[in-house]
């Protein structure tokens, strides 16, 4: 089997997952105490005029029959209507995505090469000084809320010393960049210590396996035998933590934007709810549920590529 | 005779980590400020004092005070009151409530774990933020609801690593062996596969508790948790932000007080998890 | 150095290993003739693998290595890594233990088997494949040309060592370490690869080092023998001085320990009765196929198919055959782990699936079984008196209290010292935690008792002690007893019948000394050929030769 065939495979289990999760977002508004229609309508309308817009939006009619107009619809693409800002969800997600998406990957950048620099080092000396500071700072990293690093930073870097903005998601990408380094830092500081943990064991184990023993009694290199055979055999398990991380960063992302004034899908959700505006709040989390998917999937197609074992 | 059985005898012991001793130190006075509040704050949490507004720290207030004059180092003791119980009460219930459901579903398999599996599969396809949060919008805002959010959304973590646990655990000797010797179910789980299932769910506990922490003063922050004029330490962070360039105190000490929090539960991790990969190798 | 005295290709001199305070080898010397195959025996801690580590210049770092080991008059201990990667490799290669573990999972078996050709002779990418395809057909691989771009995971067990033997000589070394390089594969397997050994050794005059815990296979392929214990050696001389008349006691008692060397008691012909205690008839267990959504269905798992068996009241029957033969299964079907999916199992007249209620819990009184791992068949979490307490009281023979007095009587009968009695497994050695969970298994006191490769994962001389023990045990309280092992040699020295299994089948069964004689089915007699006996080898035995190919 090869990996077109494994693609196939995982997308058809998907499936399944994606009736679920759009059930989960269905029954999120439907169950929520209070009603969405007098929020729209406020609260002293008269009846006739609820009804009226019950009618419009389906909710009169019975549940299931809601689900089956609620599935055909995003068949179509489309998930919902914002009561407050009165335009499809889909379009909201789309003007406030990039940001988030932009944020995502810097978030990766500066944590991937940094995390193979300190696992790299911790590993070579499992105990030793190197090891035992990165584990320390590492904990400290986890223990640190990230809103608060990101007040605390900005204060710092950007009120104090003027290095960085403080807010804001500029114009052009070296702008991006520039306004979202602090708010990618202080993620970063979070996600670096628990991919370096995975990826530091790894590479312990890497180091002790067999197959490295059988490598050095055919007088395989250090170097040789660190890069073509320790870190390919290590690097997955970190691989499938980076994919399910990915996904606690769409999250953490919410909280950055709010500390940060990042228009992005966080600050998007925040003022939905905030704002009881739920078909925001569905779409929302249909489409990070969606993402999660695909990313997940992602990781399982890199793994399958490195690993022949899994393609069986 | 010659009685020669050649093959060494491993001996092991528990030997306490340093992380264990710094987390057990931090935790202990953390629980004492949370239980002794009353009696070691030096000011009325919530007492108003409009002459004292945006004092820095000192030997009076050694906090500072914030925008209204609180003493922001009486109000950071009352909060660890909030912190703590949420770090419990955000733990134990999806601990329980986990076990249980992964326990029965991996040792017996069929149908009850087929229909686990699904939800499984379901529940990480949300992020766990962004779930949690959804559900706390449809709640409403509050400790109590936060709380049931993190429940219904925490089991499933702590279902599946246990039930990983229990499918390799099912496949052992000793407990072919208990089901040879005519045992009944329930004494297997509980008496054979429970007490050798249980390390990683206590270790990863203690990374839940930090997350728990976190995921709380973030709700408070973003107005989803603990609601004002409470005092907790991201209740107090967000009011505190919108005076940061005068008077940093009122956010800083909070922050480092979750941040001490979160550490003894990490280090608590750290420590348990250290012990148990040297009962592994050893 | 060419006329005169042959000097030797390999000189040990006061070879020395020590782990901080621990010294693992003390003193070792020995001298390897060119084109010799010379063993190593030694129990598990004896120091044999970290000498041949030693040799290789492979300890880890916090071992120091002190003494002295000449290569063709070339000192090697103390070399820089640099010298010793133009040596290991390019003038010694080696084997290891774990075929399946020694090769990298993500690259291709030709990679592998190129890698240290292309390393050192200095050829390119597609002459370093050519030529590994050339070794893998000279080691016994089918179709080397396709095989190359296989993966390890596609593999069996001994074509793994097959592959690893090739990467090891293909750049021609003159000498090849060998460290248990059959102790993982079946007993088929096992005397293939050493038939290939053997023939590298004669074609290519390979000197070979040949580690193993095994003195049969020991004495089936080398010349001469140093017997290791506690990092010392105990003896050196010829296989055949070794064997014949060993000098040391501790020589003595591994020539004594090995299975089918010391005759047990001759077992007792079975009690005359109609009806046999354990019958299963025609028994089948299907293993169904993992449903996958929408992919189809994986083809169903045939473990048994159309098995008969009989134990008589206080018979010992044996069960033989290598990995995957559905030995286990039979076991656990008769035990209730697994159900028949067609034919019966009788347990004195009672249809065993059926069972339930207090029926069941009188079966399981009546029938118990012991394990293969002695650490994972004990939970890590009880102390031993309590794990053989439990059965007793939880069966409401006796209160918790006379219980424990119960299980210390039975671990007093299994000879386990008193002082280990309030100790966890882990704190015991294999030995001991496989007297435990025999003590266990007797609590109570069942009529007949399975054993499931009880003594695989042991020493050979807690093997025998083992042995002894059940022996005695069998005796003294008239069990039936079902012997399951991959050892024909073991379970023909302690079985009065046998039943020889492949692939879910009965291939033969019969009177243990007629099977072991005269076997009839192919398979048993390749089986039979392959025991490796100790008695000095006669010429020209009748080893099955040529037919060494393998293809999974």
């Amino acid at each position: 089997m090869n990996v077109l065939s494994a693609l196939v495979r995982r997308l058809l289990q998907l499936i399944g997952v994606m009736i679920g999760i759009a059930i989960v977002s269905f029954l999120m508004v439907h169950l929520a105490p209070g009603d969405p229609v007098s929020l729209l309508a406020g609260d002293r309308t008269n009846p006739a005029v609820i009804a009226g817009i019950r009618h419009q939006y389906g909710l009169d009619l019975p549940l299931w029959r809601q689900f089956i107009v609620y599935v055909g619809n995003l068949m179509h693409g489309d998930i919902g209507r914002s009561l407050r800002f009165q335009q499809p969800v889909a379009e909201l997600i789309v003007r406030f995505m990039w940001p988030t998406l932009f944020l995502t990957g810097y978030v990766l950048c500066l944590a991937i090469p940094s995390t193979m620099a300190l696992a790299v080092i911790a590993a070579r000396r499992p105990g030793g000084f190197a090891d035992q500071t990165i584990r320390a700072i590492g904990i400290v990293g986890l223990a640190i809320p990230v809103f608060w690093l990101g007040i605390m930073m900005s204060r710092l870097f950007g009120v104090t010393l003027g290095w960085f903005p403080v807010s804001g998601y500029g114009v052009g990408v070296g702008d991006h960049l520039y306004h979202l380094f602090l708010p990618a830092l202080s993620t970063a500081i979070w996600l670096v210590p628990v991919l370096t943990q995975s990826l530091r064991a790894a590479l312990i184990d890497g180091t002790n396996a067999d197959f490295v023993t059988a490598a050095r009694a055919q007088s395989a290199s250090e170097r040789e035998i660190f890069w073509k055979t320790i870190l390919p055999n290590s690097v997955l398990p970190t691989l499938n933590l980076l994919g399910v991380m990915v996904a606690f960063l769409i999250g953490g992302a919410i909280i950055v934007e709010i500390v940060y004034a990042v228009p992005g899908l966080g600050s998007l959700m925040i003022g939905a709810l905030l704002g009881r505006d739920y078909y925001v709040v569905q779409g929302l989390a249909l489409v990070f549920a969606m993402a999660t998917v695909a990313v997940t999937l992602i990781v399982d197609l890199l793994t399958a590529f490195i690993d022949p074992r899994v393609r069986v | 005779m010659m009685n020669i059985d050649p093959d060494p005898i491993p001996i092991r012991g528990f030997r306490p980590t340093v992380s264990n001793a710094i987390a057990i130190a931090i935790l202990g006075g953390w629980l004492i400020v949370a239980l002794a509040a009353r009696q070691l704050a030096p000011y009325d949490p919530d007492a108003v004092d409009i002459l004292n507004m945006l004092a820095p720290p000192g030997a009076t207030h050694w906090f500072g005070t914030d925008q209204v004059g609180r003493d922001v180092f009486s109000r950071v003791l009352f909060a660890a009151r909030v912190d703590v119980f949420l770090c419990v009460s955000g733990v134990l219930p999806p601990l329980l409530i986990g076990t249980g459901v992964g326990l029965v579903s991996g040792y017996f398999g069929g149908a009850i774990d087929g229909l686990f599996m699904r939800i499984y599969d379901l529940f990480v396809a949300f992020p766990f933020f962004v779930l949690v949060l959804a559900i706390v919008g449809v709640l409403g805002p509050g400790l109590v609801n936060f709380v049931i959010a993190l429940t219904l959304v925490g089991w499933v973590s702590y279902a599946r690593l246990i039930r990983a646990q229990v499918l390799s655990i099912r496949e052992t000797e000793y407990v072919q062996a208990a089901r040879c010797l005519g045992y009944s179910p329930a004494v297997i789980v509980t008496r054979h596969v429970l007490p050798n299932a249980i390390g990683p769910v206590i270790a990863y506990a203690m990374s839940d508790a930090v997350l728990v922490m976190l995921a709380g003063a973030s709700f408070g922050f973003l107005g989803m948790g603990a609601q004002p004029p409470n005092a907790e330490w991201g209740v107090m962070i967000a009011d505190g932000q919108a005076f940061v360039q005068q008077a940093w105190w009122i956010c800083l000490f909070p922050g480092l007080a979750a941040v001490s929090l979160g550490l003894g539960f990490a280090f608590l991790g750290d420590g348990i998890g250290q012990i148990q990969r040297r009962q592994v190798t050893a | 150095m060419s006329a005169g005295t042959k000097p030797p290709l390999l000189r040990v001199e006061g070879l020395g290993v020590s782990f901080a305070a621990v010294r693992a080898v003390k003193a070792v010397s020995f001298e390897l003739q060119p084109g010799e195959i010379l063993g190593i025996v030694g129990e598990s801690g004896s120091g044999k693998s970290v000498t041949c580590r030693a040799l290789m210049g492979l300890l880890p770092g916090a071992a120091h290595a002190t003494g002295s080991v000449t290569l063709e008059g070339r000192e090697l201990l103390g070399l820089s890594e640099q010298a010793w990667c133009a040596i290991r490799g390019r003038e010694i290669g080696m084997i290891f233990q774990n075929p399946a573990s020694h090769l990298d999972p993500l690259s291709r078996i030709g990679t592998q088997v190129a890698a240290p050709m292309i390393r050192h002779l200095g050829i390119g990418r597609r002459e370093g494949l050519r030529r590994a395809t050339a070794l893998l057909d000279s080691v016994g691989i089918r179709q080397p040309e396709k095989r190359v771009h296989s993966y390890p995971h596609e593999f069996s067990g001994g074509m793994k060592q097959r592959a690893m033997i090739a990467a090891a000589i293909g750049c021609g070394p003159r000498l090849l370490i060998a460290d248990e390089p059959t102790t993982a594969l079946d007993v088929t397997v096992q005397a293939r690869i050493l038939e290939l050994l053997r023939r590298l050794n004669e074609e290519r005059g390979l000197a070979i080092i040949f580690i193993s815990h095994d003195l049969s296979v020991i004495a089936d392929i080398c010349s001469r023998v140093i017997v290791m214990r506690g990092g010392e050696v105990v003896e050196h001389g010829p296989v055949r001085q070794i064997i014949g008349q060993p000098r040391h006691a501790y020589t003595r008692l591994l020539v004594d320990s090995q299975p089918g060397r010391k005759g047990f008691p001759p077992p007792l012909p079975a009690a005359d009765i109609a009806a046999p205690l354990l019958s299963v008839e025609d028994m089948s267990v299907v293993f169904p196929a993992r449903r996958r959504p929408l992919i189809g269905k994986a083809a169903a798992f045939q473990a048994l198919d159309g098995v008969t068996i009989r134990v008589e009241a206080g018979e010992t029957v044996g069960i033989v055959g290598e990995s995957g033969s559905g030995k286990s299964t039979l076991a656990r079907t008769i035990v209730r782990q697994n159900r028949p999916s067609g034919g019966t199992v009788r347990f004195d007249g009672e249809d065993v699936p059926a069972l339930s209620g207090k029926a069941l819990a009188r079966f399981r009184r009546r029938v118990q079984m012991v394990f293969q791992n002695p650490y994972d068949s004990l939970n890590p979490r009880m102390t031993v008196t309590d794990a053989v307490a439990e059965p007793i009281w939880r069966h409401g023979l006796a209160d918790r209290r006379s219980a424990v007095k119960q299980a210390q009587a039975l671990l007093e009968m299994v000879e386990l010292p008193s002082a280990l009695r309030e100790r966890k497994p882990h704190q015991l050695s294999g030995g001991q935690c496989q007297r435990v969970g025999l003590a266990r298994a007797l609590a109570l006191k069942p009529q007949m008792l399975v054993a499931d490769e009880i003594t695989s994962a042991l020493d050979v001389t807690t093997q025998a002690q083992i042995l002894q023990l059940l022996i005695r045990l069998q005796r003294e309280r008239a069990l039936a007893l079902l012997y399951i092992s991959h050892d024909l040699a073991v379970v023909a020295g302690m079985c009065r019948r046998v039943y020889v299994f492949k692939e879910g089948r009965v291939v033969e069964t019969g009177m243990a000394d007629e099977v072991l004689s005269a076997p009839r089915h192919p398979y048993t007699q390749e089986l039979v050929a392959s025991l490796s006996h100790l008695a000095p080898a006669t010429a020209g035995t009748s080893r099955p030769t040529g037919n060494c190919h393998e293809s999974r």
